[in-house]
C-alpha cells in the first residue's frame, strides 16, 4: 500500500493496544509484543518504598506486595473511574509500560490504535485519548471487539463476543462501523465468576483460608463449563495446615453462571436483524478474551442456543493478542491523512 | 477462522470502516465530521463560496443574534450519530432572566458553568415523579403517572449503572408517596451533581403525544403554569423558603446548566422518539416554576416523556419496550449533556 510505505519511510511504530480490566496486551509494527496484568500499585509510605524498592509496581509484582501498596486496577468494568485521580493515573502508568514492551527507537513516533470495552462513554475515551496522548503522536480509540473483528476480517454477518474480567462486550459486524445498536456489554464476565467462585467455596469450605486472588488463579488454571473427566482438587490451610480440597463442581457452577446472560444477549442482539441475515450471523459467532479459553465454552453455548436454530460458534486462536494485534492491524490499515489529523 | 464476507468487496468495506473509525474518533475530539479532501465540482464549490458570503453579510448587518454561528450537535447515541438540535419553539422558551450575571453567561454559552468553575459530575439522582397516595395523571384505561415514571426510572438507573455510573440514585424506590421537598432533600443529601424528575403530560383537550423538558425559571404560559400548579400539589413550602432558595438559586447561577441539561434531553428523548412514532410533537425546552426543581441548586431538569391523554401513547406506555426505549433515549439525554463537558474528567471539583 503506497501510504503504509509513506509512513514507514516516517518511521512510525505503529502499535495496537488491548486495555483490559484484567490484563492489557500490546502489539506492534516491529514485531514485539507484550502484556501486563492491569494493577498498579504505589508504595502507601517511605518505608513500602523501601521495602518493595520501586515507585511504582505492575500486575503480579503489585498484587504479591498488595499489602505495603495502594492498589489499583483502573479498568474495573472495563471503564476508567473517571475523576478518581489514581485511576488515571494508573492507566497512564500502563500505558507508559506497554508502551516500554514494545521498545520504540528513541524519538520514535508512535501511532497507537487502543481497544476499549464496547459501551465506554465518550469521556472515559477521552481520559483514555489522555492517558495515551503522553506516548503516542496520533491516537485512535476503538471498541475492543471490533477489533478482534477487523483482525480476523470478520468485517461482515458476524457477531464477536469479547468476553474480559469486567465486562462482555458484543460486536455485531455487518460490512460497516458498528452503531451504539450493534454493540452491547453486559458485566457477566470474569469478575463475576470470581465473586461467585469465592461465595461457592466459602459455603463449602468455611474453615479454609483462602483469597480472592487464589480464587481468580483457580478460575483462570482450571475453568470449564459442561463436564471435563479430570479432577480439580487444590491445596487451602485450614487451621494453618495444608489440606487438599476438591473445587470441581464450584468451578463448573461458577463459569456456567455467567452463561444464561450470554445465551439471552446473543439471542437478543441477533433478533434485531432480518431473519435472512440472522442466519448467517447464527453461523459466525467468534468468542475473544480470556473468556474463551474456559474449557467447553463454545459448544456449551452452542447447545444452549439449539432451541433458537442451529449456532456455530468457535474461539479464537490467541486471546490475549486478538485484540492489539487486531488494533494493530486497524493502525496499520488506517491511511495517513486519517492519522494527521488524530 | 473462515469469514463469510465476500472477498471482491473487502477493500471497499475495509475503507468505509476505517473512514468510519476515524470520524467517530473526530466526534470523541468533539471536531464533527469534516469532508475528507473530496474533489468537489467547480460548480458546487462556487455555490458554498456564494452561500458562505451571504452568510457572513448576512451577519456582520447585525441580524444575527445568537451566540454560536451554528446549530449545536447533539449525540443521541452516545457520539456515534450526529443530529441536529431540533427547533426550540422561541415563544415556549419565554423571557429570559433579567440578571447581568446571568446574561454575562449567556453570552458565552459555549462554555458551560461547570467547566469554567472546574466542575463534574458525580452523582445523578433521579426522580420519579408522584408516587403512593399521589397517583399522578391517569390514562383512559387506568395507567397512573405514578407507575410509568417509577418503571422508567429504574430502566433509566439501570442504564447509568450499567455504564459505570454507580452512583446514580432514586428519590422513591417504590410505590410510596415522597414529598417534593423530601425530594429536594434526598438530592441534597445524596450531594446530588444532577437531577433529573420523570413526569407524564395529559393534555385533556388535545389528542397528540408530546414531549417537552422544563428547567427552573418564571413563566408567562398559562398550560405551562397549570402544569406547574399539578406537579407542586406534594409542596410545603413557604414564601419564605422561597425566597430564601431562590436568592441562593440566583447566587449559584444553575439556569444554564439547567438549560443546557434540558436541551440535550428534550433533544434525544424527541429526534429519538420520532423515529419510531411519527406522531410525537416537540414542545420544546420550557421554564417553569416546579418546585422539585427549585429546590436542587445543582442543574435540574423535569421531563414530561410522554403523554397519557393520547390512547394510543398509553397503550404503548404499557409496554416494556417503549418503557426501555424512553430510558435509553434518557440516559442518551444526560451523556450527551455530560459529553459535551468533553474536558469535564479532567477538572476537579
Amino acid at each position: 500500500m503506497k501510504q503504509k510505505d509513506e509512513q514507514k519511510q516516517d518511521d512510525v511504530l505503529f502499535v495496537g493496544i488491548d486495555l483490559g480490566t484484567s490484563k492489557s496486551a500490546i502489539s506492534s509494527s516491529n514485531g514485539k509484543q507484550g502484556w501486563i496484568e492491569s494493577y498498579v500499585g504505589w508504595p502507601k509510605d517511605f518505608i513500602a518504598e523501601q521495602v518493595v524498592g520501586k515507585p511504582v509496581l505492575f500486575g503480579a509484582e503489585a498484587l504479591q506486595h498488595r499489602l505495603s501498596l495502594d492498589l489499583c486496577r483502573p479498568l474495573e468494568r472495563g471503564i476508567i473511574k473517571e475523576g478518581i485521580e489514581n485511576s488515571e493515573r494508573a492507566v497512564n502508568e500502563i500505558i507508559r509500560n506497554l508502551v516500554d514492551l514494545a521498545k520504540p527507537e528513541p524519538n520514535q513516533k508512535i501511532h497507537a490504535a487502543v481497544g476499549v470495552p464496547a459501551d465506554s462513554l465518550k469521556v472515559n475515551k477521552l481520559a483514555i485519548r489522555k492517558a495515551v496522548a503522553e506516548y503516542a503522536r496520533a491516537l485512535m480509540v476503538v471498541s475492543e471487539p471490533f477489533a478482534v473483528a477487523y483482525g480476523m476480517n470478520l468485517l461482515n454477518n458476524a457477531l464477536i463476543i469479547d468476553i474480559g474480567a469486567g465486562t462482555t462486550d458484543y460486536c455485531i459486524m455487518h460490512g460497516t462501523i458498528p452503531s451504539e445498536e450493534d454493540q452491547k456489554t453486559i458485566l457477566m464476565a470474569g469478575d463475576y465468576i470470581d465473586e461467585q467462585l469465592f461465595n461457592y467455596l466459602i459455603e463449602k469450605y468455611p474453615n479454609s483460608k483462602f483469597n480472592k486472588n487464589m480464587v481468580r488463579q483457580f478460575k483462570e488454571k482450571f475453568s470449564f463449563v459442561q463436564g471435563i473427566d479430570e479432577e480439580i482438587r487444590v491445596e487451602l490451610p485450614v487451621n494453618g495446615k495444608p489440606v487438599m480440597h476438591d473445587i470441581k463442581d464450584e468451578v463448573r457452577r461458577a463459569c456456567e453462571s455467567i452463561m444464561p446472560a450470554l445465551v439471552e444477549t446473543i439471542v437478543e442482539m441477533i433478533a434485531r436483524f432480518d431473519p435472512e441475515f440472522q442466519i448467517k450471523i447464527k453461523n459466525n459467532i467468534v468468542l475473544a478474551g480470556a473468556g474463551s479459553l474456559i474449557r467447553g465454552i463454545a459448544e456449551y453455548l452452542q447447545g444452549a442456543l439449539k432451541e433458537y436454530g442451529t449456532f456455530k460458534v468457535s474461539c479464537v486462536e490467541d486471546p490475549l493478542f486478538a485484540g492489539a494485534g487486531g488494533a494493530l492491524k486497524l493502525a496499520q490499515d488506517m491511511p495517513s491523512k486519517y492519522w494527521e489529523t488524530l | 477462522m473462515i469469514s463469510i464476507f465476500s472477498r471482491k468487496n473487502l477493500p471497499k468495506i475495509r475503507q468505509d470502516i476505517l473512514r468510519g473509525v476515524y470520524e467517530e474518533n473526530l466526534i470523541i475530539l468533539g471536531r464533527g465530521r469534516p469532508p475528507l479532501s473530496r474533489h468537489k465540482p467547480f460548480l458546487l464549490k462556487k455555490s458554498l463560496l456564494f452561500v458562505a458570503v451571504c452568510l457572513v453579510a448576512f451577519l456582520m448587518d447585525g441580524q444575527y443574534r445568537g451566540s454560536s454561528f451554528s446549530p449545536p450537535e447533539l449525540t443521541a447515541n452516545m457520539g456515534t450519530t450526529p443530529y441536529l438540535l431540533p427547533m426550540a419553539s422561541v415563544s415556549s422558551e419565554g423571557k429570559e432572566v433579567n440578571t447581568s450575571e446571568f446574561n454575562a453567561f449567556e453570552t458565552r454559552r459555549n462554555v458551560p458553568l461547570s467547566h469554567m468553575l472546574g466542575l463534574k459530575i458525580r452523582t445523578i439522582m433521579i426522580d420519579p415523579g408522584h408516587g403512593g397516595t399521589d397517583p399522578g395523571t391517569l390514562g383512559k384505561t387506568g395507567t397512573m403517572e405514578k407507575d410509568i415514571a417509577l418503571d422508567i426510572a429504574k430502566r433509566l438507573k439501570a442504564h447509568l449503572v450499567q455504564s459505570g455510573w454507580t452512583h446514580a440514585l432514586l428519590t422513591r424506590e417504590d410505590d410510596s408517596f415522597v414529598p417534593l421537598q423530601k425530594r429536594v432533600a434526598l438530592a441534597g443529601e445524596a450531594k446530588a451533581d444532577l437531577f433529573i424528575s420523570i413526569h407524564l403530560n395529559y393534555l385533556p383537550r388535545k389528542p397528540i403525544n408530546i414531549i417537552e423538558t422544563y428547567y427552573f425559571g418564571p413563566s408567562d404560559d398559562k398550560e405551562t403554569l397549570r402544569l406547574a400548579e399539578q406537579e407542586n400539589a406534594g409542596s410545603e413550602y413557604g414564601l419564605s423558603d422561597f425566597r430564601e432558595i431562590m436568592e441562593k438559586l440566583v447566587k449559584t447561577m444553575k439556569l444554564q446548566e439547567s438549560k443546557e441539561f434540558a436541551k440535550s434531553i428534550q433533544a434525544n428523548l424527541f429526534l429519538n422518539s420520532r423515529k419510531h412514532k411519527g406522531n410525537v410533537q416537540n414542545y420544546g425546552v420550557k421554564r417553569a416554576p416546579f418546585v422539585v426543581l427549585l429546590g436542587v441548586d445543582v442543574p435540574a431538569v423535569l421531563a414530561e416523556v410522554s403523554c397519557l391523554s393520547n390512547e394510543e401513547e398509553e397503550q404503548e406506555l404499557n409496554t416494556e419496550t417503549h418503557r426501555e426505549n424512553i430510558a435509553t433515549y434518557l440516559a442518551a439525554g444526560i451523556f450527551d449533556y455530560l459529553n459535551k463537558g468533553a474536558f469535564a474528567h479532567e477538572a476537579k471539583r
